[in-house]
C-alpha cells in the first residue's frame, strides 16, 4: 500500500513538473514585463490588476505582472536587486529616488517616449521637470500629489472666521479655533524625524519664499532669512498643535483631523478617511491653498510627481513596457488607474485631468469641488532639490536623513533659536553630501 | 490589627501590587489592540478614546481576510517559522552537545566564533546575502528566509543549551556507553529527554525570531505570494492613509500564534531562560 502511495506521489510530482514546463514552452514568444510599484494597499493592487488583465488580454504577445513593494524598504531593496541582476523592468519612482537608482546604472532614458506622450496627452511641465536632468528624461510621470490645507467648514463658521490666505490670518484662525479644554486644536503639525515633517517644513519654506535649497552653482542656500522666517512661523503655529504631534506621520495627522480634534492639517488628501472613518459630509470639508507670508503674492505647496522608471535595456521589453504605459495613459484607462485611491492621485496630463474616467468615480463625484482645488494647488507644486530647472541629485542624501525635520525639531522641541537651527541644518547637509561623495 | 496580620497584609500587598502593575503593563496593549479591532472606524479615532467598546463590528477582520492577501502572509509566516524552528532544533542540539559534552581541538574557538556570529549586526549582511541568494536562485523563496532565520537563531540557541547539557551528569552518558550506545543514541535516548525544557526554549525562540523578522523578509521577498506577516501587514495598512481598523485586526491575528505557542510550551521557555541562573 505504502509503495503504491509512494509511486503515485512521484508520478504526481513528475506530472506537475511537466504541467509547469508546458505553459512556459508554449509562451516563449510572449514578452514578460515585471513592474514594481509601491501601492501596496489591497484595493490599489486590485485596481492595477484589473488594468493589467485588460491589457494582457488585448496584447497576447505581452504579459505584464505587478509586484507590489513598500516605500519603507525599496531604497535598499531596489539597488540590491539591480546589483544582483534581478531588477524589474519597470520601477515606480519619486524624484529623489531616481538618482539613487541611476547611481547603480540601471535607469534608461525615456526622452522619446515622454515626448510622444506629451504630444498625445499633454504632460504638465511641473511633472516632467523633476525627472529632467543631465540631458535626459529619466522617468515617465504618472500622477501628482500635493499638499493642501484641509479644514472643518463648520468650525470656521462657528468661530466667525474666514479661511486664511496669509500667515497672519492663519495664526489668528489657529488661535481662535484652539480650545484645549474641549480637546480641540487649531492645527495639527508634525515634528517627527520623518518624511511627513520634511514635507510640512518645506510647505512653510515655499510660502516664505525659501523654496530653493541650492544656489545655481550647486552650493546650499538653506541658511537664509526666509528659511529662518519659515521655521519661526512654524514654531508659532506648533504651540497650538496636539501634544502627541511630535510622533506623527501622515496617518496620525489624518486621524486627528477626521476625529475633529484638529481643525486644520496639511495633507495630500483626507477624502477617503473622512468619508470612511469621519463625518463624510462633503459640504463640511474645506480645502484651500496653504497660506503664505505677507510679502508673497501667491501660495505654493510641496508636490510629488510620481513616475515610472524603465530599467530594462532589452529593446523588445522596452517596447512592450512602452505599450503598457501607453495603455495606462489613455484617458479611458488613466482615470481608473488614478482612482485606485480616489482623491489622492492627481492627473499629470491635460487630457487626463478632463477624462470622464477620472471624474466619474463615485467618490470623486462626491468630492469634486475639493479635488478641483487640489488639482489647482498642485499646479503651484514644487519639491526641494528639484526647483528652478536645476536638479541636484545630492538632495537624496538630505532627504535620507530627514534634515529638514531634524532642523525643525531643534526649534520646536529643543527650543533653539530658528537662526541657529537653520545654520546647524545647513552644516549637516554639507556634511551629508560630503560623506556621500567620499 | 495585630503585628502578625499587618505583616501578612503588607507582604501580600508587596507581592500583588507589583504583579498587578506588571500584568497591566503587559496586558493593556493587547487589550487596546484587540478592543480597537472590534470597534467601528469612527470610534477607533474619536477624540476621547473609549476604554470599553461602544460599538461592535467584525468588518476589519472581514476586510483583512477577504480583501487582502493576509491569509497567504499568515500561511507563509507559519511555514517559515515552523521550518526555522525545526531546522534550528536539528542543528543547534547536536552542535551544543558536541560543544559542551565532547572534547576536540578548536572547541573553544568554534564556540567563540558562534557567539561572534550572534553579535554580528544583520544589516551589514543584507546586500551580500541578497547577492548570494540570487546566485543560488533562492531570492523570493521561503527557503531563503528559513536559511537566514536559522543563521541568526542558531548561535543563541547553541549558547542557551549550555546550562542544560552541563546539568546532565556525565555518569549517565558513561552508563549508556557501557551498554553499547553510540554518540547518536546517547544524544537521542539519554540527553534529549533530560533537556526537554531547553529544546522548548530554543523552539520558541526560533519561532518568534522568525515570526517577527522584518528586515530580511522585506528585501529578500519580492512577490506578494511569498510575503510574510510583518512585511505584508506593513504594506496593506497604507502609507498616507492608514486604515486603523485593518491595522488593529492584523496586529491581533499576528499575535495569536505566538500566544498559542507560549500557552503550549511557554513554561519550558521560562525554565530555559532561568536554567543555570542559580548554582
Amino acid at each position: 500500500m505504502r509503495a503504491k502511495a509512494g509511486a503515485f506521489t512521484i508520478a504526481l510530482i513528475i506530472g506537475m513538473l511537466f504541467m509547469a514546463w508546458g505553459p512556459v514552452s508554449a509562451q516563449e514568444d510572449v514578452v514578460e514585463i515585471v513592474f514594481w510599484h509601491m501601492e501596496q494597499p489591497p484595493h490599489r493592487v486590485e485596481r492595477i490588476q484589473q488594468l493589467i488583465d485588460e491589457f494582457n488580454e488585448a496584447h497576447p504577445n505581452i504579459h505584464v505582472s505587478q509586484e507590489p513593494q513598500n516605500w519603507a524598504e525599496i531604497y535598499a531593496k531596489a539597488p540590491a536587486a539591480v546589483a544582483a541582476g534581478n531588477a524589474p523592468d519597470l520601477l515606480f519612482a519619486i524624484p529623489d529616488f531616481t538618482p539613487i537608482i541611476r547611481q547603480v546604472g540601471a535607469v534608461q532614458p525615456v526622452d522619446d517616449f515622454v515626448a510622444e506622450m506629451d504630444e498625445a496627452h499633454g504632460f504638465f511641465p511641473s511633472a516632467v521637470e523633476p525627472y529632467t536632468y543631465d540631458g535626459h528624461v529619466w522617468a515617465v510621470p504618472l500622477w501628482n500629489m500635493a499638499h493642501s490645507l484641509w479644514y472643518h467648514v463648520d468650525m470656521f463658521e462657528e468661530a466667525g472666521i474666514e479661511p486664511p490666505e496669509t500667515w497672519d490670518e492663519w495664526l489668528a484662525a489657529v488661535e481662535a479655533l484652539t480650545d484645549e479644554e474641549a480637546g480641540v486644536y487649531g492645527i495639527g503639525l508634525p515634528a517627527n524625524r520623518h518624511l511627513y515633517t520634511d514635507q510640512t517644513v518645506y510647505d512653510f519654506m515655499i510660502n516664505a519664499g525659501a523654496f530653493e535649497l541650492y544656489n545655481e552653482d550647486g552650493t546650499l542656500r538653506f541658511d537664509n532669512p526666509d528659511t529662518v522666517e519659515a521655521l519661526d512661523f512654524y514654531s508659532q503655529l506648533y504651540q497650538y498643535s496636539p501634544p502627541d504631534s511630535p510622533n506623527w506621520t501622515w496617518g496620525e495627522a489624518e486621524a486627528c483631523f477626521v476625529s475633529r480634534t484638529c481643525a486644520m492639517i496639511l495633507q495630500f488628501t483626507v477624502i477617503k478617511s473622512y468619508e470612511d472613518q469621519g463625518e463624510g459630509d462633503p459640504e463640511n470639508l474645506g480645502v484651500i491653498p496653504i497660506p503664505h507670508a505677507a510679502d508673497l503674492e501667491e501660495s505654493g505647496t510641496i508636490a510629488y510627481p510620481n513616475a515610472v522608471m524603465l530599467l530594462t535595456d532589452d529593446p523588445d521589453k522596452q517596447e512592450a513596457a512602452y505599450e503598457w504605459l501607453r495603455f495606462l495613459l489613455e484617458p479611458e484607462n488613466y482615470g481608473r488607474f488614478l482612482n485606485m485611491e480616489p482623491g489622492l492621485f492627481l492627473p499629470v496630463t491635460e487630457d487626463g485631468s478632463e477624462a470622464e474616467s477620472y471624474w466619474s468615480d463615485p467618490l470623486v463625484v462626491e468630492y469634486e469641488a475639493q479635488i478641483r482645488v487640489m488639482l489647482e494647488n498642485s499646479q503651484n507644486g514644487m519639491l526641494f532639490g528639484f526647483t528652478g530647472g536645476n536638479i541636484f541629485p545630492s538632495i537624496a542624501q538630505i532627504s535620507a536623513q530627514n534634515l529638514l525635520a531634524q532642523t525643525l525639531q531643534r526649534v520646536v522641541i529643543d527650543g533653539e533659536a530658528p537662526a541657529d537651527a537653520v545654520a546647524w541644518g545647513q552644516e549637516q547637509m554639507i556634511e551629508a553630501i560630503e560623506a556621500a561623495e567620499e | 490589627m495585630t503585628g502578625v496580620n499587618f505583616y501578612r497584609v503588607r507582604r501580600t500587598l508587596g507581592v500583588w501590587i507589583p504583579v498587578i502593575v506588571l500584568m497591566f503593563v503587559v496586558i493593556a496593549p493587547f487589550y487596546w489592540i484587540f478592543t480597537g479591532s472590534i470597534k467601528a472606524p469612527q470610534e477607533i479615532i474619536q477624540r476621547v478614546p473609549t476604554l470599553f467598546p461602544q460599538s461592535f463590528t467584525l468588518q476589519h477582520y472581514d476586510k483583512l481576510f477577504s480583501s487582502s492577501d493576509f491569509p497567504q502572509y499568515l500561511l507563509n509566516s507559519t511555514i517559515v517559522a515552523a521550518l526555522t524552528m525545526i531546522v534550528t532544533l536539528l542543528l543547534a542540539t547536536p552542535a551544543a552537545y558536541s560543544l559542551y559534552r565532547l572534547r576536540f581541538p578548536g572547541r573553544d574557538l568554534i564556540f567563540k566564533v558562534i557567539l561572534v556570529t550572534y553579535a554580528f549586526p544583520g544589516i551589514l549582511l543584507l546586500i551580500p546575502l541578497y547577492t548570494m541568494l540570487t546566485h543560488i536562485h533562492l531570492v523570493d523563496t521561503l527557503w531563503a528566509l528559513v536559511i537566514i532565520n536559522v543563521t541568526f537563531a542558531s548561535p543563541f540557541a547553541v549558547w542557551l543549551m549550555e546550562a542544560f547539557f552541563k546539568a546532565v551528569p556525565h555518569e549517565l552518558e558513561e552508563a549508556a556507553a557501557l551498554d553499547g550506545a553510540d554518540r547518536a543514541t546517547i544524544l537521542a535516548r539519554v540527553m534529549l529527554p533530560l533537556i526537554a525544557p531547553g529544546l522548548g526554549s530554543i523552539a520558541i525562540y526560533a519561532f518568534i525570531t522568525s515570526w517577527t523578522e522584518y528586515m530580511f523578509a522585506s528585501v529578500v521577498i519580492i512577490s506578494d505570494v511569498n510575503r510574510t506577516v510583518p512585511v505584508g501587514l506593513a504594506g496593506i495598512i497604507g502609507q498616507y492613509q492608514v486604515d486603523w481598523g485593518l491595522l488593529l485586526a492584523g496586529a491581533t491575528i499576528t499575535t495569536l500564534p505566538v500566544l498559542m505557542l507560549f500557552a503550549l510550551v511557554g513554561r519550558h521557555f521560562v525554565e530555559g531562560l532561568t536554567a543555570g541562573a542559580v548554582k
